[in-house]
């Protein structure tokens, strides 16, 4: 079998191609905007006996999409956009997974009924607001009524999943989704939006005693191969998070410990909420001379403190590889080479 | 009675025009459009725009606007144009105005026919700070004008520059300026008044400033442009610039009597002092009169803010209000069209030298 791997240069991707190797399958088209990001892909090649064929180009080109497509029977489609302005992040995503699906749709064989598609969502998609403080969201939580009122990425991603969800339900293809909490690791950012923002020199520490819903990219990529190939997978949807998760604090503070001190401020929720209105207002008054960076909506979506349940997943038989201490301290570790020279 | 407003293009800089659009009392933005379904969606959900359509013409049909803002690559400019006005449309238009200035002559000459206005989105232009040296310029203060400087740095890296550097096939690349054509506009447009030959002398040169290793691994955009022009009476230097920090945005007039610089970046004018008494002496009182400019500048700047005067493109909201009043009261439009060609014409002899091997 086939297998694509959209973004398969990425953070996350490079794992992912990693775990398909390890779940034995040996037939893999890696698909990557940036052809400098394939080295590491190459060491994972030279390692292993398995063809890993290297097609380069852009999922906004019909062209380029048609030639990723031809005999795969497995997607994995990683690629969306992660910076940029709204509209940039919104083609990245959306637009390229409609000339995806598109380019699915139209090749010959094998028949789009026995073509497989996992989504790598987020968290972002779920309508968390209404459900007030502490509540827990597992994949039944209702999406995002008001997509608008959130930040571009959330919009973005949402979109995405409904539009490949209608092209699954038109074209008959088998759709598997994953929603990742907060993916981190060496190589990934330092820190989540979830523990907080960075405002000039001052962190404003937002996250608390949040859990955070890390996955560590290792653990994530794991997920999405066991998912993502399981038999029984088709047609659901996967919260994707480890065990043992810190809360937003204890990563701040061990960040803190072994990695760089940072300024920070600890902004307690109903703070947060009272700043939140105040730019609000500012924001309406002044017709948008500050950004409206943090709104009550987005605080209350962010920083409300939502537990994740990732039961679903274990229930397919998913285990963490590495361990939430593990993961954080090889994480720190990287950093420490990096954040550490600023 | 408001003046419907449509846009057609809902890329990134669509965002800007829907904003200052509706800070417009006397405008209301009744439609969006774009060949793409999802992106003229996904421009109507985040702003709450009424209608959006995928088809132009329908649009045009359907809503009737007074005014058409043209958000689309420069390529497909002359066609919309064109069919805007045959609508009865008044038209504002995003740079650059046409890949080339025979298509520019061509957009400018279906307007005056038309009688429709045309303007374009030079919005710099329209700060307070260049409406204030363009005030001193008019008062005499600097004298006749001797030269002027024009300089723009770019960030690569930015928003703008990752999203052309990240897709090949992105429009900028099929611009026969490439990655300069999409800013040279706001370099020439601040000297085109004041350089008034149509034919200077002009000399270009453009080079990839880029790190060797990058320019190894890739096939890196030239990114580095100097340009000379000498007319009759004056002179002009444009620089661009991708690699220099800070990012600047900045005019530099040199007249017989004063010389005078525009800060785009940080909104400022301020006035080179002469000495004024002789020897170490004179030497001790400009810096100080400098730094006073500097602080009623920066206080004007604060007054601005607390008013609400101070977004990043306020000066497009200036150029679309005289743009709109221009309408409805027959006024002339706020950017001459001379110009505007002028800076076609310009941009032309600067890509034949820069780019010889694209084909005129």
């Amino acid at each position: 079998m086939k297998v694509l791997v959209t973004g398969a240069g990425g953070f996350l991707g490079v794992h992912v191609v990693e775990r398909l190797l390890a779940h034995g399958y040996c037939d893999l088209r890696c698909f990557l905007r940036d052809p400098s990001r394939e080295d590491a892909l190459r060491r994972i090649q030279e390692k292993s006996a398995a063809k890993i064929e290297f097609v380069y180009g852009n999922l906004r080109s019909r062209n380029d999409c048609a030639r990723a497509v031809q005999d795969v029977s497995l997607v994995v489609h990683l690629a969306a956009g992660l910076k940029g302005s709204p509209a940039e992040l919104f083609a990245d995503s959306v637009i390229s997974s409609r000339n995806l699906l598109e380019a699915l749709e139209a090749r010959s064989a094998p028949p789009i009924q026995d073509t497989r598609v996992v989504l790598v969502s987020s968290f972002g998609v779920y309508g968390v607001v209404p459900l007030g403080r502490r509540a827990r969201v597992n994949e039944e939580t209702p999406l995002e009524a008001h997509p608008e009122l959130r930040d571009p990425y959330s919009f973005t991603k949402l979109r995405q999943e409904q539009l490949i969800r209608e092209h699954s339900q038109r074209a008959g293809f088998e759709l598997v989704v994953l929603r990742p909490g907060v993916i981190y690791g060496p190589g990934g950012g330092a820190m989540s939006n979830r523990v907080g923002l960075q405002i000039g020199p001052i962190f404003a520490h937002l996250g608390g005693t949040n859990r955070l819903p890390l996955s560590y990219v290792q653990n994530c990529a794991e997920a999405i191969v066991v998912a993502g190939t399981h038999p029984h997978a088709a047609g659901q949807v996967y919260n994707v998070h480890d065990d043992d998760l810190p809360t937003a604090s204890s990563y701040l503070h061990q960040y803190k410990k072994q990695v760089r001190r940072i300024r920070s401020v600890r902004i307690p929720y109903w703070l947060a909420l009272q700043m939140a209105s105040m730019l609000e207002s500012y924001h309406r008054w002044s017709k948008g001379q500050l950004p409206a960076v943090l709104t009550r909506y987005k605080v209350a979506a962010a920083w409300a403190g939502n537990v994740f349940d990732n039961s679903k997943l274990h229930g397919l038989g998913w285990r963490p590889l590495v361990s939430t201490p593990d993961g954080l301290a090889e994480t720190f570790r990287s950093l420490r080479g990096s954040d550490a020279k600023r | 009675m408001s003046l419907k407003i449509a846009i057609i293009g809902c890329g990134k800089i669509a965002d800007a025009h829907v904003e200052e659009i509706r800070k417009i009392p006397s405008a209301s933005l009744v439609a969006v459009c774009d060949l793409e379904p999802i992106m003229a969606e996904q421009l109507a959900t985040r702003f709450a725009v009424p209608l959006w359509y995928n088809d132009f013409a329908r649009m045009l049909d359907e809503q009737k606007p007074d005014v058409v803002h043209i958000t689309t690559p420069p390529d497909s400019h002359l066609a919309l144009v064109r069919q805007a006005l045959a609508a009865g449309c008044h038209v504002f238009l995003e740079k650059p105005v046409a890949p080339r200035a025979a298509e520019v002559r061509a957009i400018l000459d279906a307007s005056s026919s038309a009688n429709r206005q045309l303007t374009v989105n030079y919005w710099p232009n329209f700060e307070v700070h260049a409406i204030a040296l363009r005030q001193l310029i008019a008062s005499g203060e600097l004298g006749e004008i001797v030269h002027l400087e024009s300089y723009y740095g770019y960030d690569l890296a930015g928003e703008y520059g990752m999203a052309l550097r990240r897709d090949p096939n992105h429009w900028v690349h099929r611009l026969p300026g490439k990655l300069f054509q999409n800013v040279l506009d706001h370099m020439l447009n601040k000297i085109v008044p004041y350089l008034a030959d149509d034919d200077p002398i002009l000399d270009a040169v453009a080079y990839c400033g880029a790190p060797l290793a990058e320019r190894l691994q890739t096939n890196p955009l030239l990114d580095e442009l100097r340009i000379v022009l000498q007319g009759a009476n004056s002179s002009a230097y444009a620089t661009f610039s991708a690699h220099a920090r800070p990012i600047g945005h900045r005019l530099r007039v040199y007249g017989t009597r004063n010389t005078a610089t525009a800060d785009f970046q940080l909104r400022t004018v301020t006035m080179d002092r002469k000495q004024t008494f002789p020897s170490a002496l004179g030497r001790l009182a400009p810096p100080f009169l400098l730094a006073k400019d500097s602080l009623r500048q920066g206080i004007r700047n604060m007054n601005h803010f607390a008013h609400a005067r101070f977004h990043y493109f306020h000066g497009m909201h200036h150029l679309l209000a005289e743009f709109y009043t221009g309408i409805e009261t027959n006024a002339p439009p706020p950017i001459p069209y001379g110009e505007i060609l002028r800076v076609a014409t310009w941009m032309d002899r600067i890509f034949q030298q820069v780019y010889p091997e694209v084909p005129a």
